[in-house]
């Protein structure tokens, strides 16, 4: 157990570490998906049966899945390679990241458990789906709930948000949105791209409005 | 059995990789990426404490933290988009004028 516990804590610094600084967007991501298996095994060894699993398919499977494919499809995995805004930025947040971590490991180190740990750790019976959805349906009712209607609120936003609008005035310059988009916005701005007047662009666009 | 102290401490590192992580990167998939850092080191830290409390509390609160996460992944992705649409960037610095 507590071989477990090591070999799977440093695995999943190690990740972090990773994460954190890795030049490209992809292998950050990766060792993201390291930690959180990591941390899925860490749970195991908590008597978390049920969310160590829920841990490996819905976090290191649909949510790490969703995060490769925005990256690949953002191209954004080079590194961004502009002056940083905050001097010493690096330096602050190395400096202050340490005093964190010590002030926690200080901290955790003072509590004690309530009870024989052994005791505990029976009482949860493995963290099985039975217990846990016995709790989330009794005393966390309200908030299962409110989680359902959150889930179906973030699934309509996310259609609404990357929906491609019809035009949005707002005095931001839009170079690169011309070529692609509906044929409407295709006919409207394709002409005026190839430098054609703009008084053709509004005839075409009042003939097929 | 390893005591829930190094538990938590494990946890305290995890959260604090993921601060330095949000504030010393640069791209916004990167300062997301940091952010379910730290929401997994809340996580670990709960199922530590429902070991030693011996109550499942602890773990289904981490099960509606994980499905937040997963909301709030699929929201900010969705606004990253439509960002990187917009400006061609996802910097988070180029993105602070708040201007649409």
């Amino acid at each position: 157990m507590i071989l477990a516990f090591i070999l799977l804590g440093a695995l999943t610094i190690i990740g972090g570490i990773i994460t954190i600084a890795a030049k490209n967007a992809v292998h950050a991501a990766l060792g993201l998906v390291g930690t959180l298996l990591c941390v899925a095994g860490l749970f195991a060894t908590l008597n978390a049966s049920f969310l160590a699993a829920t841990q490996v398919i819905v976090y290191a499977g649909a949510v790490m899945v969703l995060f490769l494919f925005v990256i690949m499809l953002l191209n954004a995995n080079q590194p961004v390679t502009s002056r940083d805004p905050v001097p010493f930025v690096r330096e602050l947040a190395g400096i202050g990241g340490t005093v964190l971590a010590g002030a926690f490991v200080v901290l955790a180190f003072t509590y004690k458990d309530p009870r024989p740990l052994a005791d505990s750790a029976a009482a949860l019976e493995g963290g099985s789906a039975l217990k846990m959805g016995e709790t989330l349906l009794t005393r966390f009712l309200l908030p299962f709930e409110a989680v359902s209607i959150l889930l179906l609120v973030a699934i309509v936003g996310a259609v609404a948000l990357v929906q491609r609008p019809a035009a949005q005035p707002d005095g931001v310059p839009d170079e690169l949105e011309a070529p692609v988009g509906t044929a409407q916005e295709q006919r409207s701005f394709g002409p005026r791209a190839a430098g054609q007047p703009a008084l053709q662009t509004g005839r075409e666009g009042e003939v097929s409005a | 059995m390893v005591p829930t102290s190094s538990y938590v401490a494990l946890s305290g590192i995890l959260f604090a990789l993921g601060m330095i992580g949000v504030l010393t990167r640069r791209t916004a998939i990167m300062v997301f990426l940091s952010v379910e850092l730290m929401l997994n080191a809340a996580n670990l830290a709960l199922v530590a404490f429902a070991r030693s409390w011996g109550d499942p509390t602890g773990q289904t609160a981490v099960f509606i933290v994980m499905t937040l996460a997963a909301a709030e992944v699929a929201i900010g992705l969705a606004i990253i988009v439509a960002i990187f649409r917009k400006r061609e960037t996802t910097n988070v610095d180029d993105l602070a004028a708040l201007k649409g």
